[in-house]
């Protein structure tokens, strides 16, 4: 029955841990950088969620107006930080993206701290009661987050596939050099695919909000496992997202009862994905699916 | 003139404990720790183009290695502050044997979880530890005040005068080579694997250092001192101070970290602050904003002596 449970946990925490991990798998993808204010941005969405709900909007409604929010808020900041040094093939690019999404990330959180304190907040869930199948229980707010993140990926996925603004995003991804012969704005895509994965991660951060809670620090730690998952599937890759996805929170469910120490076992769940981490890096860097680096 | 910079720096540095005493003189030990911890950071980012998030972390290990070693089997503070070094330079060749084969951000992720793994140890092992609380720690020198400074000073020029000999050295050459062209280097017979790996680990011992010297000015240590905002404000010292000049980063943090104490009122805008001041260096003067001070200053200064 533990078994049972935990499995079942971690398919629904998995399918969460997807949606904030596709966004910083499509902005690596697009843009080449991996954007170091990803927990930033989920914190951001969980704010925006529990703002919107506090003003006695319909959930789904609080839900679907953070989107466009999110989006604008991910485009402006592409603009503002990020296009101009690509633009001008700024000198050690590489390490200015690392450092400015880093500072963005540390901007943002200490933003969030004198707005609203360093309390956790709880943000209601859209489904409150506890499902039963069989012997099995979930709660609600998982149930529901699970849900709404499969949809969430689900359209995802048929955008980049089926239309064309996806299918010009991989494109980008692939060559951008080729794609702009074809006449695909590379800049517009990048401002889009940054607007994407801040508007993932942000989605994310609402539906984690009823589950964990809603503070400043909250972003830290799901960056991370965001981080863990994008090298263990490969980087850019979507298929290994979604596995890394999975293979993340099935180690973390199981290895959280490893420990007899309860308090001990908890602290110690975010230190399985950084072991995971290390081992994909001894192991097969690339990540499970992606593409062995080839030097120029 | 590139000279007489530092010297009147220095000299100011010397004089300082008969110009301030008490308060002053304890903020100015903190932001020598500061200054040793941005000087360091900048060589490995502005130099060497690798970005650590662990820095914060490997003072930890420093300051908790010595806490420890002197709690525990009352070794006298310098051996113990010695041992915090080598043990965070043990962690650093971990680290970077791992991660430094491969190009990319693949240091700068794997040094943020490490940082918040250890964070999160730290916070969990209460019987070690103390956890969250913190662990009272023996002073060094009696906690007297103005030798603590001076010791300070000695570390950090010590800091200073290491890195730049490096940065001088065959092995600065090979460095700098790398991080412009990494393939060309690597064609040369560098093998850049191994000095990306020397210079990783050099930084590291001497952010233990600075860990351990901070964990017996302050007294106690606690996992505060390796939150992501410490990093963050390391971050904001060396972007703010200019990420290619070590001395340059090091007046980041020391300006920054006095700037801190004025801003105490508004302790919680403060981090917020430093990160909007990063952003707008980054943005606007991405060589820092005191290298671009010092260029406007020498210019001003020819002018006015060409008048008169």
């Amino acid at each position: 029955m533990l078994f049972l449970s935990q499995l079942a946990n971690a398919l629904v925490i998995g399918t969460l841990y997807a949606l904030m991990s596709l966004g910083l798998s499509l902005i690596f993808g697009v843009l080449k950088l991996v954007n170091f204010a990803h927990g930033e941005a989920l914190m951001v969405g969980g704010y925006l969620f529990y703002v919107l709900a506090s003003l006695q909007l319909p959930l789904p409604l609080a839900l679907l107006f953070s989107t466009p929010l999110l989006f604008l808020f991910g485009v402006l900041l592409e603009r503002i930080f990020l296009r101009t040094p690509y633009q001008r093939k700024m000198a050690r690019y590489d390490e200015y993206v690392i450092l400015v999404t880093f500072a963005l990330g540390i901007f943002l959180q200490n933003l969030a701290f004198p707005i609203f304190g360093p309390y956790n907040r709880q943000a209601p869930s859209l489904f409150n009661r506890t499902i039963r199948l069989g012997e099995l229980i979930v709660g609600g707010d998982r149930m529901s987050g699970a849900l709404v993140s499969f949809a969430t990926i689900g359209i995802l996925i048929f955008f980049l596939y089926r239309t064309s603004l996806g299918k010009g995003l991989r494109a980008v991804a692939q060559n951008p050099g080729a794609a702009s012969i074809v006449g695909i704005k590379v800049l517009r895509m990048r401002s889009v695919a940054f607007g994407i994965g801040i508007t993932l991660a942000g989605v994310a951060g609402a539906l984690f909000g009823p589950i964990f809670l809603v503070n400043p620090e909250m972003g830290t730690s799901f960056a991370v496992k965001a981080f863990v998952i994008v090298v263990l599937g490969g980087m850019g890759s979507v298929k290994g997202t979604i596995f890394g996805a999975y293979g993340l929170a099935i180690v973390e469910s199981f290895g959280s009862i490893l420990l007899p120490d309860p308090t001990r076992s908890l602290a110690y769940k975010d230190a399985y994905g950084l072991l995971l981490l290390m081992l994909v890096l001894l192991v097969r860097p690339q990540g499970l699916f992606g593409e062995k680096e080839r030097p120029a | 003139m590139k000279g007489i910079f530092p010297a009147v720096l220095l000299i100011f540095a010397v004089l300082f404990p008969f110009l301030f005493r008490d308060y002053w003189l304890y903020v100015a030990t903190i932001s020598l720790y500061y200054a040793i911890l941005a000087s360091s950071w900048s060589m490995l980012a502005g130099h060497v183009g690798l970005i650590s998030f662990a820095h914060a972390a490997f003072a930890g290990i420093g300051a908790y290695t010595s806490a420890l070693l002197v709690i525990h089997q009352g070794l006298p503070v310098p051996v113990s502050v010695l041992v915090g070094a080598l043990v965070a330079a043990l962690f650093g060749l971990g680290i970077g044997a791992l991660t430094l084969r491969m190009r990319g951000p693949y240091l700068a992720l794997t040094t943020l979880g490490f940082s918040e793994l250890f964070r999160i140890s730290i916070t969990a092992e209460y019987g070690l530890t103390q956890g969250s609380i913190g662990l009272k720690v023996p002073l060094m020198i009696e906690g007297d005040r103005v030798l603590s400074y001076y010791t300070g000073l000695a570390l950090f020029v010590l800091t200073v005068v290491t890195l730049t000999g490096v940065l001088r050295s065959r092995v600065g050459l090979f460095l700098v080579a790398m991080r412009e062209d990494e393939d060309g280097a690597s064609t040369r017979g560098i093998n850049t694997v191994y000095y990306r790996l020397v210079a990783f680990v050099l930084t590291s011992a001497f952010a233990g250092l600075a860990g351990g010297f901070y964990a017996h000015v302050v007294g106690l240590v606690s996992p505060q001192m390796t939150r992501i905002g410490e990093m963050g404000l390391i971050l904001a010292m060396s972007v703010f101070g200019g990420l290619e000049s070590l001395l340059g980063a090091a007046l980041g943090a020391i300006i920054l970290q006095g700037l801190t104490e004025y801003l105490r009122i508004f302790t919680e805008w403060r981090l917020a602050i430093f990160g909007a001041l990063v952003l707008f260096t980054l943005k606007l003067a991405p060589e820092g904003v005191l290298p671009r001070a010092y260029v406007y200053a020498e210019r001003l200064l020819d002018r006015w002596l060409g008048r008169a």
